[in-house]
């Protein structure tokens, strides 16, 4: 018998008040860290009775009127439920089938650059805008985007737009806040595959460029396949957080004549539920959003383990 | 390796090289005009309609002069700076201690502990019964609503977890011959061989912190003595109420341009930090996007 199946005997064999008694020390660090975990994170799951619940503060969890599935009819039955579901779906798929394939393009075009200094400058450029807080990055789109704007200036002049605040017509909050997006991380969601395309293997590459394979076919035949499991994994990955979508950004830029595109499950739930008061029936939106997710994880996970070969959990 | 010089490859290079030119202005550009105008006249700022590319009209520091003695930007950045620093100490202190747990081999309680961890990373409660917990621990409007709730991370967890585990077990083994407890092994053995994954998560904690301010938006509504620095910024920069900087100026510099400088100003004092200090943190950002990758 080898040592650490020895090893796994003994801790087989072992009672939990043998191993309190010997690893007391640990078992009082783990302490806090349980607390922790109990209050911040399993008590709000708990919480969400709430969302079968008539909640009223005053009354408490335990006071308040129990209403069945209610608060979920209401919900679905509302014309928000599509519009705020329908707009996270298609801004976290913009970002998706649009940004994505945009950060591998630019680690290719980069790795291209030979001279070093150039290229150097040009990433610590490139990474800037994801250091710029939300909050700046609201102001400057705001400051643009107004009827008097350096942004709209420019599209008015080109002709492409009647002079307007573009931060209160619909139609243009999906590309202001992927452009915003891809400005603010284009550069930084490239650092990955940057660091994957590195470690394609130099030798392939020199031994197929005396063969003649020009770039282009270089570039397709094998840096590509050599990051492959690195974005075939992010890319699962991202299909798992198809339906999260951030308010942090929303919150600061939409109105009430926007809500049509710019209003999403999570913004919603903040304002009826935060600032509306509505805690059972936001509570109850929050869970659909909740549960969405994590059964889209689980699957990205599963097809993660199944394809690429990694895994989250 | 000597590169063949082909037409192709030529215009490839003059295109790769301009748009990489091109990419790099447009990163810079927005930020490089506020710091212009932050500078400019502001009653030529209120009539110009481009870009600036340098100062319009004589430079001016009075913008800077107002929001630097301002009670508001003052406060605020201190409470940030206190919020930064505390939290990194407490997440460092119980990601250090949780991982070091996770990764011992001999600890019947790992088992459930990582899984109750782990759980954590796929499912949550969401915002509303995170709030009322917050609330119904009498946290709101108290410093405490900054440092505790949601200071602790799975993901971070996690991280340290495996770092653990990758270290030879040796070092430990010879400390725990002389009798030491596993408080010192954590913290005069293991924590200095793990100096680059806590440099990272300390790292995007404090970016995380200096951005954050929702938290503090929903659950310091009445107390704006302890608001952080980004809460008095979005006052300004979004709410677009520069009225509250302007109380203590006289009437005539009160007036509605210079809110507009103050607005410019005021971005720039929360921006430069970072924007200063980035480029040296650079070796840590490729485990961070992949955490980040994970996170989302």
């Amino acid at each position: 018998m080898n040592e650490v199946q020895m090893e796994k005997k003994i801790r087989k064999g072992m009672t939990w008040r043998k191993d309190i008694h010997v690893n007391w020390r640990l078992y009082l660090l783990a302490i806090p860290i349980i607390v922790y975990f109990v209050v911040f994170n399993y008590a709000p799951m708990a919480g969400l009775v709430m969302a079968f619940q008539d909640f009223k503060p005053t009354k408490g969890i335990f006071g308040s009127q129990w209403v069945g599935l209610q608060n979920f009819v209401r919900f679905f039955s509302s014309p928000n439920a599509f519009t705020v579901i329908r707009n996270t779906f298609v801004i976290s798929a913009l970002g998706l089938f649009i940004g994505y394939p945009m950060s591998i393009g630019f680690a290719l075009l980069i790795n291209e650059i030979r001279l070093k200094w150039f290229k150097k400058t040009v990433q610590t450029i490139s990474y800037m805008p994801y250091f710029i807080t939300t909050i700046v990055i609201c102001g400057l789109i705001i400051d643009f985007c107004s009827s008097s704007g350096i942004i709209t200036n420019l599209l008015v002049k080109l002709g492409w737009m009647e002079r307007q605040n573009m931060l209160t017509n619909p139609d243009y909050f999906w590309a202001i806040n992927l452009i915003s997006d891809e400005w603010q991380g284009l550069g930084y969601s490239s650092i990955v595959f940057i660091a994957a395309i590195t470690n394609v293997s130099g030798e392939l590459n020199e031994a197929a460029a005396i063969d003649g394979a020009n770039r282009l076919q270089r570039v397709w035949h094998i840096t590509l396949p050599g990051i492959k499991p690195m974005i075939v994994s992010m890319l699962i990955l991202k299909c798992g957080m198809l339906m999260t979508v951030g308010f942090d950004k929303i919150l600061n830029l939409y109105n009430p004549s926007i809500y049509s595109t710019a209003d999403v499950i999570s913004t919603y739930v903040q304002r009826v539920g935060i600032n509306g008061g509505e805690f059972g029936y936001s509570t109850a939106v929050g869970m659909f959003n909740s549960v969405v997710n994590t059964a889209l994880l689980l699957i990205a996970n599963h097809l993660s383990a199944k394809y690429a070969e990694q895994s989250l959990f | 390796m000597v590169e063949k010089r082909s037409v192709s490859r030529v215009i490839f290079n003059i295109f790769n090289y301009g748009f990489m030119f091109l990419f790099s202005f447009i990163c810079l550009i927005p930020i490089w005009h506020v710091a212009m105008a932050s500078i400019s006249d502001p009653r030529l700022l209120m009539a110009s309609k481009g870009v600036l590319l340098k100062p319009l009209g004589e430079i001016t520091w009075d913008g800077y002069a107002m929001v630097l003695t301002n009670k508001s930007i003052i406060t605020g950045y201190v409470n940030t700076l206190f919020y930064v620093l505390a939290t990194t100490i407490i997440m460092a202190l119980g990601t250090l201690v949780a991982g070091f747990l996770l990764s011992r081999p001999n600890f019947k309680l790992k088992g459930p502990l990582g899984i109750g961890i782990m759980f954590t990373m796929m499912f949550s409660g969401g915002l509303i019964p995170s709030y009322m917990v917050v609330r119904g621990l009498g946290m709101t409007n108290t410093r405490w609503a900054m440092l505790i709730p949601g200071v602790l991370n799975a993901f971070y967890i996690m991280m340290m977890k495996s770092a653990f585990e990758q270290l030879p077990g040796s070092y430990e083994e010879s400390a725990k011959l002389d009798g030491a407890g596993p408080l010192t092994i954590l913290f005069r053995i293991l924590v200095p061989l793990l100096k680059a994954t806590i440099a990272v998560i300390v790292m995007f904690n404090v970016i995380q912190q200096w951005n954050s301010w929702f938290n503090a938006s929903i659950y310091l509504t009445k107390t704006r003595e302890y608001w952080p620095l980004q809460l008095f910024m979005r006052e300004i920069l979004i709410n677009n109420d520069a009225s509250k900087m302007a109380t203590n100026l006289d009437a005539e510099k009160a007036s509605s341009f210079v809110g507009n400088l103050v607005k410019y100003c005021v971005t720039m004092v929360g921006t430069l930090p970072l924007l200063c200090a980035y480029p040296f943190a650079q070796k840590y950002f490729v485990t961070g996007v992949q955490m980040g990758g994970v996170k989302g």
